[in-house]
């Protein structure tokens, strides 16, 4: 160690001796929902496929995710995370997919091979040792981490016993231990919802939910069964300004907002509590991705993607909470296979065939305006059907989405309300596509406009 | 019966664990207390870890001598105490005649303080020697020789060679009577502390935040600190470490600086506000300040990006910006370290070398052992450890392969090291300050429960008792319900 300029030091990294290889078509780094679903439809469409999972156990959040709520769409029945978790667990390993658990990605690099076809390394680390994966291509489906205390810039003491949402349920739900006794949550996304029902049930009373937004950011249906059919009051526009409290959480100052999210002085209040969760939004996790190359979308802090859900890194795909943040499993299983049937055919030489026709020079990037907050995939590179993605930034009444290119409306929508708890989804059809590029244009604008109401 | 020492360090933080490294080497038996349950609990761990260069202090006070000259001793430290450094060296950015004249003053100051190869540039070498310093900057003191470092990581290191060198570690013993006997006793001082009494014939006042009161305690000077608190911004990890940069220092302190970490993140530091003694609160404007201010050093800075927002006190002495160092006048045997606020980490090793001096000028026998190792081999970090050491490591032990932070990339095996380490990691920050465990981005949402389970496995205690910080930080209440 000792005196040491690390300003040219990161270049050493890259030099293995001599390190074991196993050679795969797909290599899905995670083994939750999306890793899972990405690597049986990779597998369906017959490519030799292997998951790196960091745990001991395949499932990823949905382990500690014990409440109901998952799989009405998917299996059209209501099952629990861990249930649903287990259904794929099941037919993975009823497959050959190679199971690497207890294994840490620690890098993701791109060459070529001798057919001159990119192949990429996935080093990872486990308590066997090192090992490199060579894929054809790459799944990313490592989900997303929870927003902190600091991010958010809660002002005040650094006490025991501020904890993000994922953290209590994890204490709860997995290791058996009541993190407090009194609780305040901050933030009305759904794992908040749900802790506050979840604490409730084991005995930890909960003094409110504050939210800083004018409205709830959960889903509907967690709003009622969680706080509505506990008595669990909701305080909108509201937010945590101090946590008070040397060495645990004695108390925490909550303030009124005004319309531009600002504290409004003289609103301050004192709730006596021992723990405070927060539930203040989640990001994906690309830390890994960004060090492999691939460029994000600073909407989403996910990967820009093509309509195969293909990074800009050729043969690198992304999935599920680490593309995108979703409010439902089932649609992170949807979507991730797609991304698998896509890797799939895109390390078996059959690329083209999976979504779409390859347009000669269809090239349009896809760009969110109006309330849209983002739009996904943020190419285009094929004339097909193509499924978009977008979430609205704040809850409307009434608005259409509007595809535009240049000055012309190519599409628009009926007209509907939209919340930001909800994920939308939106067929774009080939045909739309295929007039943007008769029209010249290199960028189509996914717009959601607000319509006044009559 | 209370143990008896030569010396009784009080405070555990950077100060204290310098001098009491210093002095390991002499055939002395020593003690340090320290009040909270771990090293470098109060201003040690507040601070932005700069390894300021020496051009700030006014010519002649103590903080310029020992300033310059503990800056100068770093390198050393580093090698035998093993710990990271970075001498990159720095700039203060000038936007305007009036700064530039300021610059000039500061260099002067700083060939006064016999700081190394100042000088003043202009825009075209700032651009070269940090890219993201800001166009609008029209001249910088350049200054090669000022580096940055762990604070705490530097304190740890100090005194776990000075454990390694016979000196005991009482920790938890916040000294709450002083009693003098007559000068010339075997053991002048007895310290009351919760943990058990301490005799000591010489005692050294490093208590930081408390040093006043200790003084007090003693009967000897009687002085007042000033809380000058200031707020601390880390920020997530750059592709390249940026350089410090300072802005023209206002009369009370440095100014908003920005800097990289020796781990690579970037740390906005500090604000400078007289509060309530013992406030550590982060304040909403002073962290929006710290932003501001950044943002004018480095235009194109993520400040959404951060990783954690904390604060302390600058343990100031009121009426003087100055350092206390040396014998007490008004009572013999008792040597002061008082009021070693910023630059204090830089000073640390000069700190030391001036205790030892003035020890022996106040006839303190100071014979050096032949048997004493000034070398501490630093815990292996598996994240820097090159791919060759990380596969030895895993195949001495598995549990090396076992990554318990992602954000940080810290396997159990360096947990538990860091626990069994003399002095080791009694609390889950502790162990976050020794392997950075829970110091990434997430904040420790992925991770803190299996430290819990790591610590309590390990402390032979249940997870309930296993705290945060220090006393009464509990994580957990215990069971939710019987069946476990």
């Amino acid at each position: 160690m000792a005196t040491l300029d690390m300003r040219d030091e990161r270049a050493e990294a890259g030099a293995v001796a001599s390190v074991v290889t196993q050679a795969f078509d797909v290599v899905v780094i995670g083994g939750g929902p999306a890793g899972m679903a990405a690597a049986l439809s990779a597998h369906k469409a017959g490519a030799h496929v292997a998951i790196v999972e960091r745990e001991q156990h395949l499932g990823g959040i949905l382990r500690q995710c014990i409440h109901p709520g998952f799989g009405l769409s998917h299996f059209k029945q209501e099952l629990t995370g861990p249930e649903y978790a287990q259904r794929f667990i099941d037919q993975v390993r009823a497959t050959n997919i190679a199971l690497f658990l207890d294994s840490m990605v620690i890098g993701v690099d791109s060459g070529e091979s001798a057919e001159d076809a990119a192949v990429h390394t996935v080093t990872l680390m486990s308590p066997t040792g090192m090992l490199q994966l060579i894929g054809r291509a790459v799944v990313l489906a490592m989900g997303c981490r929870e927003r902190t205390r600091s991010e958010i810039k809660i002002p005040g003491s650094r006490p025991a016993g501020v904890f993000t949402a994922g953290l209590a349920q994890r204490y709860i739900n997995i290791e058996n231990l009541k993190p407090g006794s009194r609780a305040v949550i901050l933030g009305s996304g759904d794992i908040g919802l749900i802790m506050a029902r979840r604490c409730t049930l084991e005995g930890i009373s909960v003094e409110g939910v504050y939210e800083l937004m004018p409205y709830a950011n959960g889903l509907r249906r967690n709003v009622k069964n969680c706080l509505e059919d506990f008595g669990i009051p909701l305080h909108l526009s509201t937010t945590v300004t101090r946590v008070i409290g040397h060495d645990r959480v004695e108390a925490v100052e909550v303030s009124q907002v005004d319309e531009h999210l600002a504290p409004i002085p003289g609103t301050e209040r004192i709730v006596p509590c021992d723990t405070l969760l927060l539930s203040v939004g989640l990001f994906p996790e690309n830390e890994l991705s960004v060090a492999a190359g691939v460029e994000l979308d600073p909407r989403t802090r996910g990967a820009v993607v093509d309509q195969s859900l293909q990074t800009g890194v050729p043969g690198i795909f992304a999935c599920g909470n680490v593309l995108h943040v979703h409010d439902l499993a089932d649609n992170v299983t949807t979507e991730s296979e797609r991304a698998g049937a896509a890797a799939a055919a895109w390390a078996l030489g059959a690329v083209g065939t999976a979504a779409g026709v390859a347009g000669a020079g269809c090239q349009l990037t896809v760009s969110p305006a109006g309330i849209a907050g983002y739009a996904l995939p943020g190419r285009i590179t094929a004339v097909g059907l193509t499924k978009l993605n977008f979430r609205v930034r704040r809850p409307v009444d009434a608005a259409r989405v509007r595809i535009l290119a240049g000055n012309e409306e190519l599409f628009a929508g009926k007209v509907r309300p939209f919340k930001p708890s909800v994920m939308e989804s939106f067929p774009l059809p080939a045909k739309v596509i295929q007039r943007a590029l008769d029209l010249g244009v290199n960028e189509i604008v996914l717009s959601v406009d607000p319509v006044e109401e009559a | 019966m209370a143990e008896t020492f030569d010396i009784a360090i009080v405070g555990a933080g950077i100060t204290g664990c310098a001098i009491a490294r210093r002095l390991a080497r002499f055939d002395l038996s020593i003690c340090v207390v320290e009040a909270a349950n771990d090293i470098a609990l109060g201003a040690s761990k507040a601070n932005g870890g700069l390894v300021h260069a020496g051009y700030d202090p006014a010519p002649g006070t103590v903080k310029a001598q020992v300033n310059a000259r503990g800056c100068e001793l770093y390198g050393a430290w580093a090698q035998e105490l093993g710990f990271l450094f970075c001498r990159t060296g720095s700039m203060v950015l000038g936007f305007n005649d009036e700064d530039r004249a300021h610059l000039e003053k500061l260099r002067q100051n700083g060939l006064a303080n016999g700081v190394p190869e100042l000088a003043i540039i202009g825009p075209e070498r700032i651009h070269e020697l940090e890219p993201r310093a800001s166009a609008q900057a029209t001249c910088a003191l350049w200054c090669p020789s000022t580096g940055f470092v762990d604070p705490f990581e530097v304190a740890i290191a100090a005194l776990e060679n000075a454990v390694a060198n016979g000196v005991t570690f009482m920790r938890s013993a916040p000294v709450e009577a002083i009693e003098v006997a007559d000068s010339g006793d075997d053991a002048r001082f007895t310290l009351a502390t919760p943990a058990g009494d301490v005799r000591c014939r010489y005692l050294i006042n490093a208590a930081g935040n408390g040093a006043a009161h200790l003084s007090h305690m003693a009967g000897a000077e009687k002085f007042q600190m000033v809380w000058r608190q200031g707020n601390i911004v880390v920020l997530d990890k750059e592709p390249r470490t940026l350089m410090p940069l300072y802005p023209v220092p206002t009369p009370v302190s440095k100014g908003v600086i920005v800097t990289g970490t020796v781990h690579g993140n970037t740390v906005i530091t500090a604000t400078a506000a007289v509060r309530e003694p013992g406030d550590t609160q982060t304040y909403a404007s002073d962290v929006n300040a710290l932003l501001t201010g950044a943002r004018k050093l480095v235009p194109d800075l993520d400040t959404r990006r951060v990783v954690r927002a904390f604060a302390g006190g600058r343990p100031v002495i009121q009426g003087t910006n100055d350092f206390f160092i040396g014998q007490s006048a008004v009572l013999p045997g008792l040597f002061q370290a008082a009021g070693i606020q910023s630059p204090g980490v830089a000073s640390a090793p000069a700190i030391a070398e001036r205790m030892e001096h003035v020890m022996r000028e106040a006839g303190v026998a100071l014979r050096e052992r032949a048997d004493w190792d000034p070398i501490r081999r630093a815990p292996d970090d598996f994240d820097r450890a090159p791919l060759a050491r990380k596969e030895e490591l895993i195949e001495s032990d598995p549990a090396w392969g076992q990554i318990v932070c992602r954000c940080e990339t810290v396997p159990e095996a360096e947990i538990v090291a860091a626990i069994r380490r003399r002095p080791g990691a009694v609390s889950v920050e502790g162990v976050k300050r020794r392997c950075r465990a829970g110091m990434g981005r997430c904040q420790s949402g992925f991770c803190q429960s299996r430290v819990v389970a790591i610590l309590a496995r390990e402390l032979g205690c249940d997870p309930s008792e296993v705290l945060l910080e220090d006393a009464g930080s509990w994580l957990v209440e215990g069971p939710l319900k019987g069946v476990r």
